[in-house]
């Protein structure tokens, strides 16, 4: 690789950009998906779910701002592991990360597809998929200030749309018919209630990606707190606005089969503003979420690449746009085999999985750096997160229970992932061992961790035992 | 200069101001979204859900009172931090 290809990440970006960028890749959970919870255990069953979901991503938010605006590093959760629990962790996390939004990507490119598709009968659902792929790709290569730029403003409107429909509806411009919500309350019981739960991570599922663009952020500190946080609540007004409007204009057994809920229940509203926004802000969403996907999954093999964990020949960036165009361009061909596959909800259940695996190692990476670091100076640890570690060890408990719902239906799903990442942390253990330097704490500008002193003196006093 | 300073300092206690009123506007909608929606569902499915409506109650209070706390410690740092690392230039 030459020098000049070696160059750093440019540091442009602002809280707005990081709002764009987890709130882009998540809105689409809200505008899709979600309703399974519906199926599984009715309005009552999903709203359970929602805030059961909403309480650990509001935990764990507040972990990726704490860990992101210390570290400031493109890798995110993968850069947190490396750091804080140890090289077979960072590979498997960075994989799950990977993995998580590359198949978020190409669910996301078919069914833009698929409603390119809807509206102009003569497209083939192929070409366009890949149109849209290419066309993502070149757009984050250019560089990621124009890419989450785009990002906003498809957000923003896909947000405004909810929110101008659930007002519009709250003040009775639309029938509703409040019925529905006790005929479809809780039609499996109890046991619906739990099993509600796997499928609550879709209403917020990728928030914490937000955190991954620290290192092009021009005031990390306050860009990665800020824009996370206005993130996280800007999901949880959308999930309630969401669930609230497809339970009152969608019957329950219509809404758990339902491809696109907020579309059809704005279809039932028969208000043609209504449908025009809503089936815009549907389009928009996988726009959006597929961008943001590019930008998150090239920037966590960007990570991997820079510490030699797969081919540093990825790892280079561009002289000119600053972007890591190689690690970029290799999203590509990967989002198109997951999409060409033929097994899209395996791949969107293994996307969901990977997540799953994330929340329970971020927490766990946040209550490692307290113990490592517990001085909260600016340079170490410019914001620091409340109420930890109580709600790291909170929000590993929420995330092993939801893991644990997968069980029913999703096994063999659930044990290839295990066995997936289990031969990930234990081949990289392993090779990184012997090769794998420390940590350079002080190029990070920070002091030696907690403990290294006594580990150094043992060290030393093991080796003169063996002269 | 100390002009200066103080129109530094003004812009940049402007700025933080327009950070915590973005904050509390979305706070605030968050309470009155959540609290609708949680007294609409229930009120409907009181018959059902109030054997249980206290995990609807427990849950939505963690969501509110952590992001909230979380949004104070988020507003806290920046002010600490504003002059240190030129938030505002």
């Amino acid at each position: 690789m030459s020098e000049h290809e070696s160059t750093s990440l440019v540091k442009t970006l602002r809280p707005f950009h990081i709002w764009a960028l987890g709130v882009g890749i998540v809105l689409v959970g809200e505008y899709m998906g979600w309703n399974f919870t519906v199926a599984k255990g009715g309005i009552l069953g999903s709203m359970l779910a929602m805030l059961v979901a909403g309480t650990m991503y509001v935990a764990i938010s507040l972990c990726a701002s704490e860990l992101g605006s210390s570290t400031k590093l493109a890798g995110g959760p993968y850069d947190w592991a490396r750091l804080f629990i140890g090289p077979g962790a960072a590979a498997s996390v960075g994989l799950a990360v990977y993995m998580e939004y590359i198949a978020l990507e190409a669910a996301d490119a078919i069914v833009v597809a698929f409603i390119a598709q809807s509206i102009f009968p003569e497209l083939q659902v192929f070409p366009v998929t890949l149109l849209v792929i290419a066309l993502l790709t070149f757009i984050n290569y250019r560089g990621v200030v124009a890419a989450l730029t785009l990002n906003f403003f498809l957000t923003m409107i896909a947000f405004i749309a909810i929110v101008a429909f659930f007002f519009a509806t709250a003040f009775g411009t639309v029938n509703i018919h409040p019925e529905y919500l006790f005929q479809g309350a809780l039609p499996n019981g109890m046991i619906g209630l739990f099993a509600a739960l796997q499928f609550g991570p879709w209403f917020y599922l990728g928030i914490e990606g937000a955190a991954m663009c620290a290192e092009e952020c021009k005031h990390p500190s306050r860009a990665v707190p800020l824009g996370q946080q206005a993130g996280m609540i800007t999901l949880l007004i959308g999930a309630a606005m969401t669930l609230y409007l497809c339970a009152v204009l969608i019957p329950t057994d219509l809404l758990g089969v339902s491809v696109y809920p907020l579309f059809e229940a704005a279809q039932n509203s028969e208000v043609f503003i209504f449908i025009a926004l809503l089936g815009l802000g549907t389009f928009l969403t996988c726009v959006a979420s597929a961008n943001g996907c590019v930008c998150d999954s090239s920037r966590s093999w960007f990570a991997l690449s820079r510490d030699k964990y797969v081919s540093s020949w990825f790892s280079a960036v561009h002289p000119r746009y600053n972007t890591p165009y190689r690690a970029v361009i290799f999203t590509m061909p990967v989002a198109i085999g997951f999409a060409f596959s033929g097994f899209l909800d395996q791949v969107i259940t293994f996307s969901i999985i990977s997540g799953l695996l994330c929340y329970v190692l971020i927490p766990f990476s946040l209550i490692r750096f307290r113990n490592l670091f517990p001085e909260t100076t600016s340079k170490v640890r410019p914001f620091v997160g409340p109420l930890q570690p109580y709600i790291a060890y909170f929000a590993i408990a929420i995330a092993i229970t939801i893991l644990s719902t997968l069980f029913w239906g999703y096994k063999y799903n659930l044990i290839f992932a295990f066995v997936f990442y289990g031969i990930a942390y234990f081949y990289f253990s392993h090779r990184h061992r012997s090769s794998n330097a420390e940590n350079n704490w002080a190029e990070m500008g920070w002091p030696l961790p907690r403990g290294s002193e006594n580990a150094r003196i043992g060290k030393e006093a093991m080796s003169v035992g063996d002269e | 200069m100390e002009t200066s300073n103080q129109a530094m300092e003004s812009k940049y206690y402007s700025k933080l101001n327009g950070d915590t009123g973005l904050i509390i506007g979305m706070l605030l909608l968050l309470v009155g979204v959540e609290g609708f929606v949680l007294y609409k569902v229930l009120s409907e499915t009181w018959e059902i859900s109030g054997n249980f409506f206290y995990l609807y109650i427990i849950f939505v209070g963690l969501v509110i009172g952590i992001e909230t706390v979380g949004c104070l410690s988020v507003r806290q740092s920046i002010k600490n931090h504003m002059f240190e690392f030129k938030y505002y230039d």
